[in-house]
């Protein structure tokens, strides 16, 4: 089908950024093995949906298109949550950055 | 015993030196953050003996002005310090009663409390429903004992060593809940007394709102894990 051939092609250039950024540095080799078992595993479920189906009747869920759907919502949440912690980080950093120019005067006094 | 107000203003030059010039009598020196105001607080401020105006050049919350006036008033070699709002909600004459039991080595930190026996002025029934489910929130969700009767009380007095020592954070409105569950959970001594809290149309329509009760806790919450 058409669909599986467009996504299982931008999974691979996918493949390929990861590994060339790797040679680049720019991520190192353990999390372009990560990103790689990501790109992989959904290429074997797109390939072969029936697989998707057994992961899911493992874990209790029907379909393997409903457990792919359920585990990106998850994966979403937690990622989101990332982001705000992340973000919270920052804003503590650029507060400490704002203080620290408020208190330069003072402390030349 | 040098006693210290730390005042943090955001968009006060409408009250500011009326705040001060309440504040003045009572303290050895002001401390006035002014956080980012786009309306020229910081000019708005009484050029004045012991008054020491800090300005942040971006809006980074109340709690993070507070912190940033309290390190500056260590700095400045304070023993107690006091924090008052710039808005004219807390009423300065309390100020002493604050200082009291740390000029009397009786506590470290000293918080005011509306529900003390000093009736709060204007205080909308919502108001009140609102803070018992913070106090609740505050035992369940964050751990600070009961015994707490205020959750949000802003008007607090810290000794120099509590100030080194209490650790806040949050730079936001959350600050209240986390220097009360700092306090509490450290070997610091700590007690209430009674202040008086003045609601009036302007400090309600300017102040926190109903609705930042759930923003106050998904700050701690995120808090938390970017500690």
């Amino acid at each position: 089908m058409l669909i599986q051939f467009v996504l299982i092609a931008v999974l691979l250039i996918a493949l390929f950024v990861t590994w060339k950024r790797a040679g680049q540095r720019v991520v190192t080799v353990r999390e372009a093995l990560g990103w790689s078992l990501l790109w992989v595993g959904a290429a074997v479920g797109i390939a072969m949906p029936w697989t998707t189906t057994l992961v899911a009747n493992f874990f209790g869920v029907g379909r393997g298109s409903d457990f792919v759907l359920y585990g990106s919502v998850m994966l979403l949440f937690v990622l989101v949550f990332k982001l705000f912690v992340a973000f919270e980080k920052q804003e503590r950093k650029l507060t400490e950055l704002v203080r620290r120019d408020a208190l330069k005067d003072l402390k030349k006094s | 015993m040098k006693v210290l107000a730390v005042i943090p203003a955001f968009n006060e030059a409408s009250r500011i030196a009326t705040t001060i010039s309440a504040v003045r009598p009572l303290v050895d020196g002001i401390v006035v953050v002014d956080d980012g105001s786009g309306d020229r607080t910081a000019d708005a401020v009484p050029a004045q003996q012991g008054v020491t105006v800090l300005r942040h050049e971006l809006n980074r919350g109340q709690g993070a002005a507070l912190r940033t006036g309290t390190e500056a008033a260590l700095i400045l070699g304070a023993d107690v310090i006091v924090h008052v709002d710039a808005d004219g909600q807390h009423d300065p004459s309390f100020i002493p009663s604050l200082v009291k039991p740390i000029a009397d080595d009786a506590a470290d930190v000293v918080f005011g409390s509306r529900f003390l026996g000093e009736v709060p002025e204007g205080i909308p029934l919502f108001r009140r429903v609102l803070l018992h489910a913070a106090r609740t929130f505050n035992v369940m969700a964050m751990g600070i004992p009961r015994r707490v009767t205020d959750p949000q009380s802003g008007m607090r007095a810290l000794s120099a060593k509590a100030a080194r020592e209490i650790d806040f954070v949050q730079d936001r409105m959350a600050h209240c809940s986390e220097i009360l569950r700092r306090v509490t959970r450290s070997s610091l001594r700590w007690v209430e007394v009674p202040v008086r809290i003045r609601y009036t149309a302007e400090s309600l329509a300017k102040g926190q709102k109903s609705t930042d009760a759930l923003k106050i806790a998904w700050q701690l919450f995120i808090g938390v894990f970017a500690d």
